[in-house]
């Protein structure tokens, strides 16, 4: 075999166009690997937010909280059937209204959708993983607000001791930040029920209701209970699952978005990868013969140039990989689709993203390669007697 | 009387130059004695390169049958060849033709990596090599780092270092000073005499040809 070193070597001697062609592939690795760590994150934040002992409850037909609405009274009914949870203070349901607020950024110009949540007393018991972070609970029925830690000084007026307008005129004061075990809850705005009801006109309807069951084994008979009255026309499903469909869209799309760019990028620096190793093909071609003449074979030297390709394109993998692992600092927020609203996801860098991408790489390497190689591999051994 | 080491009978070598077939060599017969060091000389296109071609298995005849060192070549699938090539034969090319990116030890060691000898023992057979031309204190220097005569002497180590019958070398001092010519020479010389390696060296030196054991022309491809 061909040493290995003799193809390390002359990757670095063609110093400029080596870094340029690995820059290139890193680039695609770069944006494969953060597309899929960021479909990751959506997975990640939104699956942290759902749980299976708890039952969401919405308007039949309703995929989203946002579009769904449920009369007070019906709230009560709910609490009242079997297999429900009771705490000190009754059954544990919680009645929550959703509104969609657009809100000044911060850093960018523009407004965009924040998710407002009216919250009630039991809200909290329902989401175990909830913490105060900083400032104080909001008084019952006062315009105070609580912000989840991931909109922190990211839109106008969303700071300890800050304040926005609920609604025009109406406003409201933050007197703390929550969070929630990174959940998507940390990307909402709660505000007292009734506040929130008042300033958009919402009396006597709630978005949907969370049911605290008295476990996991219990969903099968709630959702039987809920959805034999025809009348109620409300569907439930676990809170768990409502999420998981929500980040599948959203994960599936950004994956979607990622490999498509990703695949026609692939290809730019592929086509690089080739130009490239046709180059030092040419520039080498007594060398090969040479090599040739000595008594390596053709497969020697095809093995030989395809390994350098492979070996400069996984450099340039290894690069992107590592420069997407700087991405798992970056906060990136983006619309739900499924709620209009703004949540902030973090790239989630994993060892398989990162095995992949950096496989991927490779694999360009060995196709963009592929040609060259047989050019190298067909050159004559008689190459090397011409001066 | 030993089998000759060279053996061509009606040996026609023709290129395809856009359409027109340009014949360099035509029905040449051609023996080398084992053991000889001999000198091929003759005018520029006069088809030495050519014919050396053919003897190392680097390129095919259009007719006639080549045997070196035992082996019918001339029929010889590709890989058979390289393989043949590898241990018959040391090249030694005018342009010393060594790796760049290789140090001279590595350089000598690359023939070795086609026969299974250990990294350790490919070492020392090179650094061995390396002692042979002179240039034992060279092994880690890259070949810019060196003048042409002491490439070509690398290049000397290369072509011995696996210990082959016959050594080919195509104009070995074409592009060397006198003193250095001279050294590649002397050497060509102790490894014919010492090492009992037949030599064919294609040459426009006469000083070179008068090392040889025998002097042969070639003139439009047919020997004089
Ligand atoms: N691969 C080739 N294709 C076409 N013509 C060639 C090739 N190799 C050599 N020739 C031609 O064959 C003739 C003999 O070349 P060569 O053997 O290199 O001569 P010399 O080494 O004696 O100078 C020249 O006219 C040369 O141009
Ligand atoms: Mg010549």
């Amino acid at each position: 075999m061909i040493p290995v070193r003799y193809n390390v070597r002359s990757l670095a001697v063609r110093k400029t166009t080596t870094i340029a062609t690995a820059a290139g592939i890193g680039l695609v690795v770069f944006v494969l690997a953060s597309s899929l760590m960021l479909a990751a994150g959506v997975r990640k934040t939104l699956g942290l937010s759902g749980r299976r002992d708890v039952a969401l409850v919405m308007r039949k037909g309703s995929d989203a909280e946002l579009g769904s609405s449920i009369e007070d009274p019906q709230v009560g009914l709910l609490g009242s059937l079997s297999g429900v949870r009771r705490g000190p203070r009754g059954a544990l349901v919680s009645g929550e209204v959703i509104v969609v607020a657009a809100m000044e950024k911060l850093g960018a110009s523009g407004v965009s959708n924040v998710q407002l949540r009216g919250m009630t007393e039991q809200s909290h018991e329902l989401r175990p993983q909830f913490k105060l972070v900083s400032g104080r609970l909001p008084r019952a029925g006062a315009d105070e607000v609580l912000v989840g830690q991931r909109l922190r000084g990211r839109f106008r007026g969303l700071d300890l001791d800050g304040s926005f307008d609920l609604r025009k005129n109406r406003p409201v004061k933050v007197v703390g930040f929550f969070s929630d075990g990174g959940s998507s809850y940390e990307s909402e705005v709660w505000v007292d029920l009734d506040v929130l009801r008042t300033s958009y006109r919402r009396e006597g309807f709630v978005s949907s209701v969370r049911v605290q069951l008295e476990s996991e084994g219990k969903f099968d008979g709630f959702q039987a209970l809920v959805e034999r009255d025809k009348r109620l026309g409300l569907q439930a499903m676990r809170e768990a699952t409502y999420f998981e469909k929500q980040s599948e869209g959203t994960s599936l799309f950004i994956t979607v978005m990622g490999s498509v760019v990703s695949v026609f990028f692939a290809l730019g620096a592929m086509i690089g990868a080739m130009i490239t190793m046709y180059a030092a093909v040419a520039s080498r071609q007594r060398e090969i013969g040479t090599l040739r003449a000595l008594g390596f074979s053709r497969s020697a030297v095809l093995g030989s140039f395809l390994l350098e390709s492979v070996l400069l394109a996984t450099a340039g993998g290894v690069m992107g990989a590592a420069a997407s692992v700087a991405m798992g600092t970056v906060h990136f927020s983006m619309i739900n689709y499924a709620s209009w609203s703004e949540v902030v996801f973090r790239f989630e860098p994993t060892a398989a993203i990162l095995g992949q991408s950096v496989g991927f790489a490779a694999v360009m390497g060995l196709v963009g390669g592929l040609l060259p190689a047989v050019r190298a591999a067909r050159i004559a051994p008689a190459v090397a007697m011409r001066g | 009387m030993t089998a000759p080491m060279i053996n061509l009978r009606q040996v026609s070598k023709s290129y395809d130059r856009g359409g027109e077939t340009l014949k360099v060599l035509q029905a040449l017969d051609f023996e080398v004695a084992s053991g000889s060091f001999e000198a091929l000389m003759g005018p520029s296109g006069s088809g030495k390169s050519t014919l050396l071609n053919l003897i190392a298995g680097l390129d095919r005849p259009t007719a006639g049958t080549i045997e070196v060192a035992g082996t019918r070549i001339d029929t010889l699938g590709e890989g058979a060849l390289a393989k043949w090539r590898a241990n018959t034969l040391g090249f030694i090319f005018q342009a010393y033709n060594l790796i760049p990116v290789l140090t001279a030890v590595e350089n000598v060691e690359l023939p070795l990596l086609l026969a299974p000898v250990a990294s350790r023992e490919r070492r020392r057979r090179a650094e061995t090599a390396l002692r042979v031309v002179g240039l034992e204190d060279r092994s880690l220097h890259y070949p810019r780092q060196l003048s042409g005569g002491q490439e070509q002497r690398v290049a000397i180590a290369r072509a011995i270092v696996n210990d082959p019958t016959l050594l080919v070398a195509d104009e070995p001092t074409g592009d060397l000073d006198r003193a250095s010519a001279d050294d590649v020479l002397r050497l060509l010389e102790t490894l014919n005499k010492e090492l009992k390696k037949t030599i064919i060296m294609v040459t426009h030196d006469p000083v070179a040809a008068e090392r040889a054991t025998v002097v042969r022309r070639l003139d439009k491809g047919s020997l004089a």
